[in-house]
């Protein structure tokens, strides 16, 4: 194996240990945190989905971090009591697999973790959204952007082409992404789910909505819909398709009746009937 | 006075005997092709009978030709508003059930069948499928002679509005009338199914009015089918192309008649152009049913007429196609003895091939078990016509007995007046008073008697020069194409 010139210098760095914590964190590294991390963790923010994570570097090693941010999932699987105690904080979520992660971003992840640690107030201690109370009005707003009747200001695409809830009317809508009707509990409320959607980190909705980022007003007035929607009680969260499946039956039965009738004068036939018709003289 | 030029027909049902060969002809050169089989471009009918395809006639369900106001026409079958709605699937075309599903038969196998108790048959094998058929239940003449059942000449549509005795009359086995009717394309004055062609792939060609379909054009929509009445109008499976009757253009454009006309045993046939009057066309086609086979009649002009010659000349028909128009054969039958009728004519496209309609005396008639022959009925009364007049009348004059019993008396004075010349037991006083009641000469008997009997090729067939190539030979070379003839396509169609 041939080292390049940088890999031989992080191998030495990662070596050197505490010595790299006093560089600062390149700018590709926080905007890679700012992709993939802070929707689940803050750094002195406490709690999202995702544990807080100032002072990692009280609680786990380098080498630990590193193993675990390439593959979270054996990690947990294969650990000991910390591991369990996180799994279960977590209410048995997994931690995703992060795209584009090697050892030596997750090394560079760990070093930017350890300076924001140290800072008083980090950059990532939360999102900066207002955390005034919700109204009816922001509900309204927020099922309008979902809808899509009220563009998104970056022109991100609205929920509907992917998801639907239960309250939605007729057929719902898409069925691309999960049905947020439950997003809200599942999120664990207001903050995290303010957290994801200041920057959505699936696999699928991050490359859509990384350059179309959705504004503040805009995230809490999904958020009072999505509340709303989970609180709503009364529908059972269900997929569609059956009552799409039924309509499209119905809807193609009426419209062979409909060309029935409308063509009723057609052409149907005219030996078959005469000879088998029996109509012989 | 717009005169043009166009290629009439006649065939004498008087003399028709009901061979096919006509069909065979037509068959051998043109339709012998993959998609093709099921077309008879021409066929010949029994008559009473349903013909092909079956019920032709019953424009109720084919709904072909047109309709009229009183003022203006419209095709029965489709319009500029209809065609959107059922362009992709038109309503009243007809399925290959109604035409018939062609088939050849497995003659090899009479060969090839290991030994057995039974004699070995040659199974029919169908020409769409490959597919041997269990049973064969209908052919292109499957009412020939009525095919075994009266079935077919019961529902024959002309039956319709006759009496309960006229109707029992002609279903009589024993008395049953027959007469064959040989059908081609008419290549109508006003052709319904170019008229319907939503891509313009059918035309009327401008030196003699031949309808021919461009097999480049046609984009398959199939209006043509449902639009003409006389359902000759055929759709290709293989090509997804339609065709139809040629009129052996290439034979007329040098010179011979058409392959149907030059086969015909009975030499029934007659064809030679006539001019007519395009400014009358609209006005004649809006005429009420009964005045309909005059009107057409009155379309057609005489051609010696100096001012029709000028006109003709006027409007660029060429010396050589008036002075065919003069010796016209169909000119005669049509319009100087008006004993030849269009069939159909309340279609309202104004077929060019004309009908002289049979005489068919009684000759024989049942009283219980005996049989009684009589000749009484030869050169007796043309009410004695086996089928009724009223029959004939739906076929050929739209109605209008009056026509129709005009020709059919014209036709038997001339057979009393040939009787009284050749053979001298009538006599001349009787013949005379004959040709008289049937508005007719001596002369006349004896040149209608001419024709139909003793023609040769040259008097039935009065061809028009062709003026094709000359025209042809300013734009491109008329022998480029020498040696690579034959029907098909310039640029093979695709199905995709």
């Amino acid at each position: 194996m041939h080292l390049t010139t940088t890999q031989a210098l992080l191998a030495l760095a990662l070596l050197a240990g505490p010595l790299s914590a006093q560089e600062p964190p390149s700018e590709e590294t926080i905007e890679f945190f700012s992709l993939n991390c802070k929707s689940c963790h803050t750094i002195g923010g406490g709690r999202l989905t995702g544990p807080d994570l100032k002072g990692l570097g009280e609680r786990r090693d380098r080498d630990w971090v590193v193993r675990f941010l390439q593959d979270p999932a054996s990690v947990l699987n294969g650990g000991g009591e910390y591991e369990q105690k996180l799994l279960a904080d977590a209410n048995g979520t997994y931690m995703p697999d992060l795209p584009g992660i090697d050892a030596a971003r997750a090394s560079k992840l760990y070093d930017l973790i350890l300076a924001e640690s140290a800072l008083e107030k980090s950059q990532f201690a939360g999102v900066q959204v207002s955390d005034r109370p919700l109204t009816e009005a922001d509900v309204e707003r927020g099922r309008r952007l979902f809808l899509g009747a009220e563009r998104f200001k970056n022109g991100a695409p609205a929920c509907i082409s992917c998801h639907t809830t239960a309250g939605l009317p007729g057929l719902g809508g898409g069925v691309l992404g999960p049905d947020l009707t439950a997003a809200y509990g599942r999120l664990e409320g207001r903050t995290a789910l303010t957290a994801w959607l200041s920057a959505p980190p699936s696999a699928t909705m991050q490359p859509v909505f990384a350059k179309r980022s959705l504004e503040g007003e805009e995230i809490l007035a999904l958020v009072a819909w999505l509340q709303h929607e989970a609180e709503g009680g009364d529908f059972e969260s269900s997929p569609r398709s059956l009552p799409f499946v039924l309509a499209g039956i119905a809807a193609a039965g009426a419209l062979l009746v409909l060309f029935d009738i409308f063509w009723r004068g057609r052409f149907r036939g005219v030996r078959r009937p005469l000879v088998h018709g029996g109509n012989e003289a | 006075m717009d005169v043009r030029s166009q290629i009439g027909m006649v065939f004498h049902l008087d003399k028709c005997i009901g061979c096919h060969t006509c069909s065979v002809a037509c068959k051998n050169v043109w339709t012998d092709r993959e998609g093709t089989e099921y077309m008879w471009w021409n066929n010949v009918e029994t008559k009473p009978g349903t013909g092909f395809p079956t019920r032709w006639e019953d424009q109720e369900q084919y709904k072909g030709g047109w309709v009229t106001d009183g003022e203006d026409l419209k095709l029965r079958s489709t319009g500029k508003a209809r065609i959107i709605p059922n362009i992709f699937h038109n309503p009243a075309q007809p399925s290959l059930d109604d035409y018939y599903e062609p088939w050849t038969y497995d003659f090899q196998h009479l060969f090839d069948a290991p030994e057995g108790d039974d004699q070995p048959t040659a199974i029919p094998i169908s020409k769409i499928t490959g597919e041997p058929i269990e049973k064969i239940e209908a052919g292109p003449n499957w009412d020939d002679d009525l095919g075994g059942s009266p079935i077919y000449a019961a529902n024959d549509p002309n039956m319709e509005g006759l009496t309960e005795a006229q109707r029992k009359q002609m279903l009589e086995i024993e008395r049953v009338a027959m007469f064959y009717v040989p059908r081609i394309c008419n290549h109508c004055l006003n052709p319904a199914c170019v008229a319907a062609c939503p891509s313009g792939a059918l035309y009327k060609r401008g030196e003699d009015g031949v309808v021919l379909l461009s097999q480049e054009r046609c984009r398959a929509w199939r209006a043509c089918i449902p639009a003409c009445p006389y359902k000759k109008t055929y759709f290709n499976w293989s090509t997804g192309k339609s065709e139809k009757c040629i009129l052996c253009y290439p034979r007329l454009e040098t010179g011979q008649a058409p392959a149907c006309f030059h086969s015909c045993v009975g030499r029934i046939r007659y064809l030679g152009n006539v001019l007519y009057d395009m400014d009358k066309v609209r006005e004649a086609a809006n005429l009420p049913d009964e005045q309909l086979v005059q009107a057409q009649r009155d379309l057609i002009l005489d051609p010696t007429d100096p001012e029709v010659i000028e006109a003709a000349r006027r409007g660029g028909i060429p010396e050589g196609v008036i002075e065919t128009a003069a010796r016209s054969p169909v000119y005669k039958y049509v319009k100087e003895w008006e004993i030849a009728l269009p069939l159909h004519v309340e279609y309202r496209t104004f077929p060019m091939l004309f009908y002289v309609p049979p005489l068919l005396p009684v000759m024989s008639e049942t009283q219980g078990d005996v049989v009684r022959n009589s000749v009484d009925a030869l050169f007796g009364d043309v009410e004695d016509a086996r089928p009724p007049l009223e029959y004939l009348g739906k076929l050929f004059a739209a109605g209008n007995l009056g026509k129709l019993r005009y020709a059919i008396k014209k036709e038997l004075a001339v057979k009393i007046w040939r009787r009284h010349v050749t053979v001298g037991d009538i006599d001349e006083e009787q013949a005379k008073r004959a040709l008289v009641e049937a508005d007719c000469s001596p002369e006349e008997a004896d040149d209608i008697f001419r024709l139909t009997a003793l023609s040769t090729f040259k008097e039935r067939f009065v061809i028009p020069p062709a003026q094709r190539e000359m025209a042809m030979e300013m734009l491109v070379d008329p022998q480029e194409l020498k040696a690579a003839a034959g029907f098909g396509f310039r640029s093979a169609p695709r199905r995709s």
